[in-house]
């Protein structure tokens, strides 16, 4: 099977990757992998997994998953319905309600159209209208508050697998990918002495990428390609 | 008997027409022994309480209201408007990519790419689609974010402004009218008809005046949807169909005797004495649906 690999990426491998520019001028029919370190939602990485659908193609990551994974709510709801451990989740815009319903410490994600990355921990009241006023922008918008319970980390991930040998936070990273299928992320993962929860989900910024990175992506890449999988041919 | 929940925003109160027909809602659901709730942003949490949302908020996939809407539809509520709705009408790109897939009558149409931005690529829209064209960023709402270019200076502006959210525009031929006509269209049937007329010496529905930020609007004329010519009815539900079954406002352009496309919007502005003047059960009609 033919799998065309779309990637704004230089990837390390032989196959022939096609630049996103270049696909999206194109109707190429074949089941596309999209390869970005940024899916953001109106920005390149997205239109070329819509494209992919409207010409009919089988695409990871679809439409529909780029968008909800970025929205941390979402993200946590669509994930915990699938079984991975998350804590209780508010998106509002009340300190009070925060407060009074999750205490502190509380960590804090963006839920409006101009945040895509970063977060707050909030101690204390101070500190929670000062996450509050940043991530909501002067109140205008609702967030996403947690409770923190751990050590929260950010782990890079391709492909669902991590250099990470952490192996709760390794199956965590690998059942965001079965449920969401974003090649290049970075997840946000909560560990307490015997539990890890899934926190949230950005982008990779292009410049994180190490070498070793751009290994295990393009060899990830070359047994898709080879394999058909996860494409189910 | 169903529990309604209505995500508004505070700025769904401001104008007195909308906070009458929100009312209007609200006693047609309590009319047929429906609840019919205001759920404010505060009250998110709230949303797995009730058994349909309907969303008066303006949606995006980027806003909150997405978040309710999805959140809604993985708990199996009814919703309006739905996610994948909100979806493909809150990126106009996603949209005309399926008008040109399932041949929806449309208003000529190019896509203009972040790094095409060039002499040789403008130069070939102006030839496709003669001067001037109308810009249009993706995530176009109230006639924002829709302007004019006549000249490569003018376009080069005007993109450059729009391609800082969005990789990926739309440019279409300039197409004046002396109206829009908007229908309303719910679960593949027509619930209202209107003319957003385009107001005098403008060309769209909501224009600014010249050197002032007031936004002045076209008059709204309503009429009954069996007046409404055959072809157009078959115009909006064909645009309606490739998008889903929910609750739409299809915008078209009466060009030589036929129907084009402008738009399909989801979360349509419903203003008591504007949409709903001749047929005065879109309210009741909205709330079967939501408790159905």
């Amino acid at each position: 099977m033919t799998v065309l690999v779309v990637s704004n990426i230089d990837l390390t491998t032989k196959l022939q990757v096609v630049k996103p520019t270049t696909f999206l001028d194109s109707i190429i029919k074949e089941p596309t992998l999209n390869i970005n370190n940024e899916y953001r939602y109106l920005k390149t990485g997205y239109y070329v997994s819509m494209h992919a659908e409207i010409l009919g193609n089988r695409v990871i990551p679809s439409c529909e998953n780029i968008i909800d994974s970025s929205r941390t709510p979402i993200f946590l709801l669509r994930a915990a319905k699938a079984g991975v451990l998350t804590l209780p989740v508010l998106v509002t815009d009340s300190v009070k309600k925060i407060t009074n319903e999750l205490g502190f410490p509380v960590l804090i994600f963006a839920v409006n159209p101009f945040i895509y990355d970063g977060y707050k921990i909030a101690g204390n009241k101070s500190a929670l209208y000062r996450a509050m006023k940043s991530l909501g922008m002067n109140y205008k918008f609702a967030v996403c508050a947690q409770p923190l319970r751990g050590e929260l980390s950010a782990v890079k991930t391709y492909f669902g697998k991590t250099v990470n040998q952490d192996i709760d936070i390794q199956k965590i990273a690998e059942k965001v990918y079965r449920i969401f299928g974003i090649p290049i992320c970075k997840l946000y993962i909560q560990k307490t002495v015997d539990k890890a929860y899934l926190c949230g989900l950005q982008p990779v910024d292009k410049e994180e990428l190490s070498e070793q990175d751009l290994k295990i992506i393009s060899k990830e890449v070359s047994l898709i390609s080879e394999q058909g999988e996860p494409f189910g041919v | 008997m169903s529990k309604i929940a209505c995500f508004v925003e505070k700025y769904n109160f401001t104008d007195p027409r909308e906070e009458s027909a929100l009312q209007n809602f609200k006693a047609a659901a309590e009319k047929q022994g429906s609840e019919f709730h205001f759920l404010f942003r505060e009250d998110i949490s709230e949303v797995p309480r009730y058994d349909a949302i309907f969303i008066r908020a303006t949606t995006d996939p980027l806003n909150t209201a997405y978040v309710v809407s999805k959140t809604a539809w993985e708990l199996g509520l009814k919703v309006i408007d739905d996610p994948e709705s909100i979806t493909i009408c809150g990126n106009k790109i996603h949209q005309y990519a399926l008008f040109e897939k399932y041949n929806v009558p449309r208003i000529p149409t190019m896509f203009l790419n972040k790094d095409e931005l060039h002499h040789k690529k403008i130069s070939e829209i102006f030839d496709a689609l003669g001067k001037p064209v109308v810009i249009k960023a993706p995530y176009t709402s109230f006639s924002r974010y829709v302007e004019k270019a006549a000249c490569e200076t003018s376009f080069r502006d005007v993109a450059r402004r729009f391609f800082r959210k969005s990789d990926v525009l739309a440019i279409q031929k300039f197409t004046p009218t002396a109206f829009d006509w908007r229908i309303g269209v719910l679960n593949n049937d027509v619930l209202y008809v209107c003319k957003y007329m385009i107001p005098k010496g403008k060309w769209k529905h909501g224009a600014k005046l010249r050197g002032k930020p007031t936004v002045i609007w076209g008059r709204t004329v309503s009429l009954r949807k069996r007046e409404m010519p055959s072809r157009l009815r078959e115009v909006a539900l064909k645009a309606c169909s490739v998008v889903g079954k929910g609750l739409y406002g299809v915008d078209i352009k009466e060009v030589d005797g036929d129907y084009v496309v402008v738009e399909v919007n989801d979360n349509p502005s419903i203003y008591a004495g504007y949409e709903d003047s001749s047929d005065r059960d879109i309210y009741r009609r909205i709330i079967n649906y939501l408790s159905e």
